[in-house]
């Protein structure tokens, strides 16, 4: 087999952003427990105000608490993760250098809003997480996490019935709003799920090291807006590659320059 | 192509610049928790001013210089540490001279020294400053000036107020920035780097190092 030389040498950075309270410390815990066997993993936490996410994940026992490092970011997570990175990148690269090589690097964003996303300076994937007791509709509400992230998870789908949401419903309306891009409805208490997970996570690193991966970047808000909102006749607009296209129907998100 | 000292000294004193400084308060939110109050945050800066930026702005002119005469920066970084006796100090400033090189490298590339990774700010602000074209003097006010800015934008996240009044404040403070550098922008050699301390502001970087709940790292 010949030699891949654009392969990286470096571990995967892989962030979970979302809205604050998704469980995006729980599911990096669940992701250590299920993959600290057979991967060399590193954790990096933003916690706006405390370290409370750092400790919850040390004290989980997951992963060697070494391993584990908050970063402060001057009560900014939006900008630690994109218009900023340098905090982050430093440490990423200390816990490389102290661990020797990794192959995973996760970096926790501090819980923000739908509009926070990471910028490929940073991370070579991302996940964006939501769960259901913040209510069905907010999948509908899109956002650049939502539709463009390189994995939407929609979190404990064990609520579902005790919040009154159509978990099978939202993980559809999530796959509409990404226009199929991967959608995993999670419950740490469904194994089957954190499979899902857990098997996502090892196809991406996989694409990574083979230099198959292009980070992509969700971009910090809608890129485009539409005055057509009846659904009827669809609409074009050019992107950035200046492909132009034509959709079939009106998207779920507006942007600014309309 | 290049470009006047005093747009750069705008492209690298701005906030948006991405070197990591939305992380840092200057020392004053241990300041703050040590009892000091927000209305005597122009007196810290000018205290301030006169021991450790002093020191900084000093550090960074003599690197220039030494840069520029292709000397050896490990002298100034070792004289910089000297005179900065905090350990967490030395380990933040380092971690700001990380910061300063990544802009250093994409914004002015070319080869630079394998050590140059465990530099301090001053030092590779100063080795920016040569490489950049920007004179002494408006890299000494850099130093003062930023770290003017880094206080008041984190007395802004740590006790919310008027943002106007907090920038009359900085205003107010330029004159003392200035003062500062034309102490400093005719230094040369690593021992001519002033020494001053201030006791108060290493001691509260200490604690605030091993302090768990915190917004800014230093």
């Amino acid at each position: 087999m010949p030699e891949n030389t654009t392969a990286p040498t470096r571990a995967m950075r892989l962030g979970v952003a979302g809205p604050v309270g998704t469980g995006k410390s729980s599911l990096i815990a669940t992701l250590c427990r299920a993959l600290s066997g057979e991967l060399r993993l590193g954790v990096i936490t933003n916690d706006i105000y405390t370290d409370e996410d750092a400790r919850y994940l040390k004290s989980a026992g997951v992963l060697d608490p070494e391993r584990i490092r908050p970063v402060e970011t001057g009560a900014c997570p939006h900008t630690a993760i994109r218009d900023d990175v340098t905090a982050n990148l430093l440490a990423a690269e200390d816990l490389e250098a102290d661990f020797g090589s990794l192959d995973l690097v996760i970096i926790e964003s501090g819980g923000d809003n739908l509009t926070a996303t990471f910028s490929p300076a940073l991370v070579d994937a991302q996940l964006f997480v939501l769960d259901v007791a913040g209510g069905g509709d907010v999948v509908r509400k899109g956002g650049p996490g939502i539709a463009r992230a390189d994995l939407l998870v929609i979190n404990k789908t064990d609520l579902g019935p005790y919040v009154g949401v159509d978990v099978e419903r939202m993980a559809r309306e999530g796959r509409e709003a990404r226009r199929g891009g991967s959608v995993v409805a999670l419950s740490r208490h469904d194994e089957e799920s954190i499979r899902m997970l857990t098997g996502w996570v090892r196809d991406t690193l996989a694409r990574y090291r083979a230099g198959d991966h292009t980070p992509v970047d969700p971009g910090p808000m809608a890129p485009h807006s539409h005055a057509d909102r009846d659904g009827k006749g669809g609409h074009t607009h050019t992107h950035a590659d200046s492909a132009t296209h034509t959709h079939d129907q009106a998207p779920a998100h507006a942007g600014p320059s309309a | 192509m290049s470009t006047t000292s005093s747009l750069l000294l705008a492209l690298l004193g701005d906030a948006r610049l991405p070197s990591g400084g939305h992380t840092q308060s200057a020392g004053l939110e241990p300041a703050l928790r040590a009892g000091t109050p927000s209305a005597q945050a122009p007196a810290y800066l000018r205290a301030r001013l006169r021991t450790v930026t002093r020191v900084e702005a000093g550090a960074a002119v003599v690197a220039r210089a030494v840069a520029a005469d292709d000397g050896d920066l490990a002298e100034v970084e070792a004289a910089w540490a000297a005179r900065t006796p905090s350990q967490a100090l030395r380990a933040n400033g380092r971690r700001l001279g990380r910061g300063y090189l990544r802009v250093l490298q994409t914004l002015w590339p070319g080869p630079v020294d394998t050590r140059a990774r465990t530099w301090s700010r001053p030092v590779v602000l100063g080795l920016l400053a040569h490489r950049a074209g920007m004179g002494p003097a408006d890299l000494a006010r850099l130093v003062g000036y930023d770290d003017v800015q880094t206080v008041t934008a984190a007395l802004l996240k740590l006790e919310p107020q008027d943002p106007l009044l907090i920038a009359a404040w900085v205003k107010d403070l330029l004159p003392d920035i200035d003062e500062m550098a034309t102490q400093v922008a005719h230094l040369h050699t690593t021992e001519q780097i002033p020494a001053q301390g201030a006791p108060l502001i290493e001691r509260w970087a200490e604690t605030h190092d091993t302090t768990t709940e915190r917004l800014f790292s230093a």
